[in-house]
């Protein structure tokens, strides 16, 4: 197995929109190793989540070449359609972590049950969810419902669903963007903690340039993005 | 930018959402008008094919011997308006009757509508009475004069009675009984399609909730919000009711064309009017509708209503309506009990289907089973109306169905019962049915004797042993009682009755007469049979459905001599060559060159034509009702999935393959559509009961055998199926479109629990 | 009207063929060219009346009536007009000798209608009845003088020289007795009556003064009446001639004891008038067409109502005029038949009957 959580050499991503290509990612290159964090910067529509998306299997990318956790997904010697999308779903499974801004959960299950189900498709045994919720310091809302609880709380349970599947890689996307300084502060470092402490890789789309400092690496689309 | 334009401006942004809303709206008045068009047709093709077989009366003499010209001739010089009307069997035509239009002008009456016979006489089947009479030998044709209403009110002439006529056995009561049910039924689609309406238009201010409340912030208040709201609703329902109204009628058309055709066929000659230009009706019906279901309650759009008012207030509403339906003295009464059921199930469907999934979801231990459950409760309360809308349709479906295939079957025992055998020999008047009696007797080996009966129709009067005063009841007479009877289905009996009627042991009576003299099976009954006077137990009840009076049977050796007999036939079960023998040995008894001999089967069918296409029409009608529901309901879920859509890709977004998230989201939309059909049956039997056993009898005092046909269940599981299988479709394809996140993970954004 | 008069007309036009031209107030100007016509018997001059044979039907032609217009009084002097009339309408010709086809086969060889009208205080009853012939509840007879169409009969009356006529409606009913005075009077050429320059004409003559005595009774109210009648008996086979509109016919009692009738039909352009005056004493007059002026007075759309009649010849200038109300008879075909006062040289009552107009 290859260093490299992330290997994308020369990917470029265009959208149409009407008549137009609208060109979002072009010839971008990025390279993360194990236990290191990436922070994408720029303003919004730089490509930030289009990134993510690829990333993470949910948008194919549009031509170069992507390696995730050493398996070719993209390019050459990578796999097609169904052995692709087995693939994506097998790392999104269990080694990918996707943290969204909000809307991390399922709206009709507690907060337990969803970690519970998260841990249950990532093939994990889910007696730990009540643990992570501790962790977290949420223990005592396992119960609730997401819409019962706070931002913050929710963005935690999120982070619980994640680490509750032992990922290698964390994709975040603006996961403190909806919470008030200090709560992102909060989420952010138990983020950052978790991070170190299981040594997983971390990319972690931002405005939030304190927030992006806090990562190894820091990578600004908006200088390569536009049409 | 005015408020107006503020609200409309998102339609513009949505065109497709104000196409949804349009398309609602003239579908739904495209089906009510169908249904209103198609009833009204059917009740004035229905009332026309009565008034050429209505009973009118006839003058006869006194003496039992048959009218002549002589008799015409007397009655018109004393001052009476008679007419003749001369019957003759035209081989291969069926018949042809001859008319006097000359002596039908005194029955013309100002202001009425034309008698049948005043069209043109084309042989269809009116000719003028000379061209009758050149066609058939005078002893075989019949010859009746009719009265006219007004002379028939007064008493007869010395030497004549009046006695009633008719052409053909009157379905009126059956027909009545179908359109009656035809008229609930479309009472029930106009539920359905306000249901369908309020739950579009709650899309739509669902849709643009977020506009309203910006122009609520902005300081336009509420009432006026409501006023734009209905005033928009209002426009956007004159512009789409009207290509619906014309789009029902001319479905109905098009559908009623089959109809009138079949009509026709019956009675040889055009009876089929069209329902008329009234589109006025259902015009102002759909708007009433459109207003009354904008109008109510514009802001709830969310569903709390439904947590709102306590299910137990709804609970003891259907006991209530359950209740009424089994006291209801009056139809009025039973149609409140239904509104009752109806309403009170529409309520509580939601809520109990998501109190079921709720409490399944509390007792798993899988969070993906819990997920799914949950996921049902959610899309019960978000698509409630819609789903109730098809919880109704299904209902509707269901009960149509058995309603129709309860008529058919009603109808072939109708039939069963009048044409037990194969043949049936008219007796002409004043040939003496003793001599073929004995003479049928005695020759089993031609007719079996099991096989054969007289049949003798009169009138009697009946009286309780309690007291009461005697009623007028219809006597129908069998010598012998033949194994052509026996396998009448009885309401109630005695152990043998047919043995016991057969030995005049006692007698029967049908079902009118039971329900309305309070009979039961054991109880004696006074009846006076011309000058006897006949005392005997009740043997059994017999279903006789359509006839409006009370009728007893009993052997024809009951009979008095002089008992006046309006009709005599012989029922006859042969062979082809042997009913040849039959007949031409009986012209050769009653010195008649020509036998008035019916066949079964010919007549059976001639019968049959008439509902087969009214059947096929509700069918259709209520078929189109429940695709419609069904839309209804794709529309919102795909409207409200796209808002849900996100949620659903987070299985994805967590490693779940398409397939098997798809196969998930088919299993949701499935225990979806199978609790809504679950919550039908009931309703659907019930109100199949209603139909058939409640307002029948309340309406004409004879009841439908009532059957559920558990088979059609299947049908309908296949119909939800398909629906299922639809929502799933709809459900796949968001998943694969790309889903923006809700910027809140709050409810109005799909993110509801 | 309802859709019995369509299929009557079809009916009665079964026989005729359709005539190019209009065919004229109820069917009467038939044009003489179908295979029947041949058979039906045209009258001409020539012609003679035969008693009492010529008060019964005349099967070989076409179209017969007996006639009555009565002016009467009740009791305290009010006056009131009365009719009765009986139609025939031949489909098929049939000789005087030939046996009727039997009643059993209800034959549609002739058609009878008949019509009563009584019009008194301004109010105009009108009944009209229709029959077929052949079958027996209608026809007539010559001996004994018989006319009958339902319970509505002419007939000898029991008892008394002269005949009866009962006629009883849904809500009204007359019963009269008719004593004719003096002999028949043939119109026209000792009977044959034209009716256009050209020949076509009838058979007439008429009763021109009837003693009448009896009842009627209008919405249970019975009323002795008593008075003078008018009664005529027509045939022929083409009545009108193609292209004729109508006619206006007059009877009238004059007090000076002197009788007239006249009648005319009217064309686009012309019209021809015929008449008969008949005096008091002395043998009637036929008039032609240039003794007589008749001209309506003063309408000029519906049915005129008062009428200029002169005879120069016999100093005879009258107004004659309808009494207040509508007088027409609403029945198939729809004409006037109303009483009138006669003023001017002469005074005197009388009938009058119009065809042909366009109901203002």
């Amino acid at each position: 197995m290859a260093d490299n959580l992330i290997s994308v050499t020369g990917l470029s991503k265009q959208f149409e929109s009407g008549d137009q290509h609208v060109t979002v990612l072009r010839e971008l290159s990025v390279h993360l190793g194990r236990g290191e964090s990436l922070a994408l910067t720029g303003p919004s529509g730089s490509g930030k989540s289009t990134l993510l998306n690829v990333l993470c299997g949910l948008e194919s990318p549009g031509s170069g070449r992507l390696a995730m956790l050493g398996q070719p997904l993209a390019g050459d010697g990578a796999p097609t359609g169904k052995a692709l999308e087995r693939t994506w779903c097998e790392l999104r499974q269990s080694r990918l972590g996707v943290v969204f801004q909000d809307a991390n959960l399922m709206p009709t299950l507690s907060l337990l049950d969803n970690i519970r189900l998260r841990a249950r498709l990532a093939g994990r045994d889910d007696t730990s969810a009540g643990d992570w919720l501790q962790r977290l310091g949420i223990g005592e809302l396992g119960q609730r419902y997401p819409d019962q609880v706070s931002g913050g709380q929710r963005q935690r349970a999120a982070l619980a669903m994640v680490f509750v599947t032992r990922p290698a890689l964390i994709l975040a996307d603006e996961p403190t963007g909806s919470l008030d300084r200090r709560t992102a502060e909060t989420v952010a470092d138990e983020l950052f903690e978790l991070q170190a402490r299981h040594g997983c890789g971390l990319v972690l789309a931002t405005h939030d340039a304190d927030l992006a400092a806090r990562c190894l690496h820091q990578l600004d689309l908006g200088h390569q993005g536009g049409p | 930018m005015s408020p107006r334009i503020a609200l409309f401006s998102h339609y513009r942004r949505h065109p497709l959402q104000l196409a949804a809303l349009a398309a609602m709206i003239l579908l739904a008045s495209a089906l009510w008008t169908g249904i209103h068009h198609l009833t009204s047709q059917a009740r004035t093709s229905l009332e026309q094919s009565e008034r050429a077989v209505a009973e009118r009366q006839q003058s006869v003499r006194e003496d039992g011997n048959p009218v002549s010209v002589q008799d015409f001739v007397n009655l018109r010089r004393q001052g009476l308006c008679v007419m003749p009307w001369l019957e003759v069997p035209v081989p291969g035509r069926g018949r042809l009757v001859g008319i006097d239009p000359l002596a039908a002008h005194c029955f013309a009456e100002p202001g009425h509508t034309p008698a049948p016979w005043q069209g043109e006489l084309d042989g269809k089947p009116f000719v003028d009475i000379s061209e009758a009479a050149a066609q058939a030998s005078a002893e075989a044709s019949a010859l009746v004069l009719l009265v006219s209403q007004a002379d028939g009110q007064s008493p007869p002439p010395a030497g004549y009675r009046y006695q009633a006529f008719a052409v053909a056995p009157d379905t009126a009561e059956l027909g009545d009984s179908f359109l009656l049910n035809l008229d609930a039924l479309g009472v029930l689609v106009l539920l359905i399609t306000s249901l369908l309406l309020r739950s579009v238009f709650l899309l739509g201010l669902a849709q643009r909730r977020e506009s309203l409340a910006l122009l609520y912030r902005y300081g336009v208040n509420r009432s006026q919000l409501s006023r734009l709201l209905l005033v928009e609703n209002l426009l956007l329902a004159l512009v789409c009711i009207l290509p619906g109204v014309w789009l029902g009628r001319a479905l109905s058309l098009v559908l009623a064309d089959g109809f009138g055709q079949a009509l026709e066929g019956l009675f040889d000659r055009l009876l089929y009017a069209g329902g008329g230009e009234d589109w006025w009706l259902p015009t102002l019906t759909m708007v009433a509708v459109i207003v009354a279901a904008c109008l109510a309650g514009v802001r709830d759009s969310s569903g709390s209503l439904l947590t709102r008012v306590q299910p137990a207030f709804f609970a003891v509403l259907l006991a209530l309506g359950l209740a009424v339906s089994l006291w209801a003295p009056t139809l009025i009464w039973l149609f409140l009990a239904v509104a009752l059921v109806f309403l009170a199930a529409g309520w509580l469907a939601p809520l109990a289907i998501a109190g079921v999934v709720r409490w399944l979801a509390r007792n798993t231990g899988d969070p993906l089973i819990r997920w799914r459950l949950q996921e049902v409760a959610v899309l019960v309360r978000r698509l409630a109306l819609p789903l109730v809308a098809l919880q109704f349709a299904l209902a509707l479906v269901l009960a149509v169905h058995a309603l129709v295939t309860t008529f058919e079957d009603t109808f072939d025992q109708w039939l069963g019962q009048r044409l037990e055998a194969d043949y049936y020999i008219e007796v002409p008047q004043g040939a003496d049915i003793t001599a073929a009696v004995s003479w049928l007797a005695a020759k089993p080996e031609l007719v079996s004797p099991e096989l054969w009966h007289q049949v003798i129709r009169g009138r009697a009067s009946v009286q309780t042993a309690s007291g009461r005063e005697p009623v007028p009841v219809d006597v129908f007479a069998l010598g012998p009682v033949s194994h052509l009877v026996q396998n009448w289905r009885l309401l109630a009996q005695t152990e043998t009755p047919w043995q016991a009627l057969a030995r005049g042991e006692g007698l029967m009576v049908n079902e009118q007469l039971a329900r309305r003299q309070q009979l039961a099976v054991g109880d004696r009954l006074i009846v006076r049979l011309g000058a006897r006077r006949l005392q005997a137990p009740v043997l059994a009840v017999y279903p006789d459905y359509g006839r409006p009076s009370g009728e007893v049977l009993v052997p024809a050796s009951l009979l008095p001599e002089d008992f006046e007999a309006r009709f005599r036939s012989l029922s006859i079960s042969a062979g082809i060559e042997e009913i040849k023998v039959v007949e031409a040995q009986l012209a050769r008894l009653w010195h008649t060159p020509q036998l008035t001999v019916r066949d079964n089967q010919a007549i059976r069918t001639l019968a049959t034509d008439v509902f087969d296409q009214t059947f096929l029409l509700t069918r259709a009608m209520t078929t189109l009702t429940l695709i419609l529901a069904a839309a209804a309901l794709l529309l919102m879920v795909w409207v409200f999935l796209s808002t849900r859509a996100w949620y659903f890709r987070l299985l994805i977004v967590w490693g779940m393959p398409q397939r098997q998230a798809a196969t998930q989201l088919t299993r949701v939309s499935l225990a979806l559509i199978f609790a809504v059909l679950v919550c039908a049956l009931p309703l659907g039997v019930w109100l199949t009961w209603i139909l058939v056993q409640r307002i029948n009898p309340l309406a004409f005092g004879w009841s439908l055998p009532m059957a559920v046909y558990p088979g059609f269940w299947i049908e309908l599981a296949v119909l939800a199926l398909i629906i299922g299988l639809s929502i799933a479709l709809l459900m796949r394809l968001q998943l694969r479109r790309p889903a923006s996140a809700p910027e809140s993970a709050h409810g109005l954004q799909g993110g509801e629990r | 009207m309802n859709r019995f008069v369509i299929v009557l007309l079809a009916l009665l036009l079964t026989a005729c063929d359709r005539a190019e031209e209009p065919s004229g107030f109820a069917g009467l100007a038939g044009v003489a060219e179908s295979e029947h016509e041949i058979q039906f018997l045209q009258p001409g001059p020539g012609d003679r009346l035969s008693f009492p044979a010529d008060f019964g039907p005349h099967p070989q032609h076409r179209i017969e009536w007996w006639y009555l217009t009565a002016n009467l009084e009740t009791e305290n002097g009010r006056p009131l007009g009365l009719q009765w009339t009986q139609f025939r309408q031949a489909l098929t010709p049939r000789s005087v000798e030939s046996e009727p086809p039997k009643p059993t086969l209800w034959p549609l060889e002739a058609a009878w209608m008949a019509h009563a009208a009584v019009s008194y205080s301004g109010q105009h009853r009108f009944a009209e009845k229709l029959a077929r012939g052949d079958v027996g509840h209608a026809g007539a007879t010559a001996q004994p003088f018989s006319v009958w169409l339902d319970h509505w009969h002419l007939r000898p009356a029991s008892g008394h020289v002269g005949w009866r006529l009962s006629v009883a409606t849904e809500h009204w009913s007359y019963d009269l007795l008719l004593q004719p005075q003096g002999d028949p009077v043939a119109h026209g050429d000792d009977g044959f009556s034209a009716k256009s320059a050209s020949g076509e004409g009838s058979m007439y003559f008429s009763l021109v003064d009837l003693k009448i005595e009896g009842t009627v009774t209008l919405e249970g109210d019975t009323l002795r009446v008593a008075g003078t009648g008018w009664f005529d008996r027509e045939w022929s086979s083409q009545f009108l001639k193609a292209g004729q509109q109508g006619w206006d016919w007059f009877a009238l009692h004059l007090d000076s004891g002197d009788k007239l009738m006249l009648f005319q039909l009217r064309e686009t352009q012309q019209a021809f008038r015929s008449g008969t005056w008949i005096p008091a004493t002395g043998e009637p007059v036929a008039l032609g067409p240039e003794q007589i002026g008749l001209t309506s007075v003063g309408q000029p759309a519906g049915y005129p109502r008062r009428w200029q009649i002169t005879l120069p010849a016999f100093d005879v200038n009258l107004e004659v005029s309808a009494p207040a109300g509508d007088y027409r008879n609403s029945g198939l075909y729809p004409y006037w038949e109303s009483p009138v006062s006669v003023t001017g040289s002469h005074s005197g009552v009388g009938y009058m009957e119009l065809t042909g107009y366009r109901a203002q």
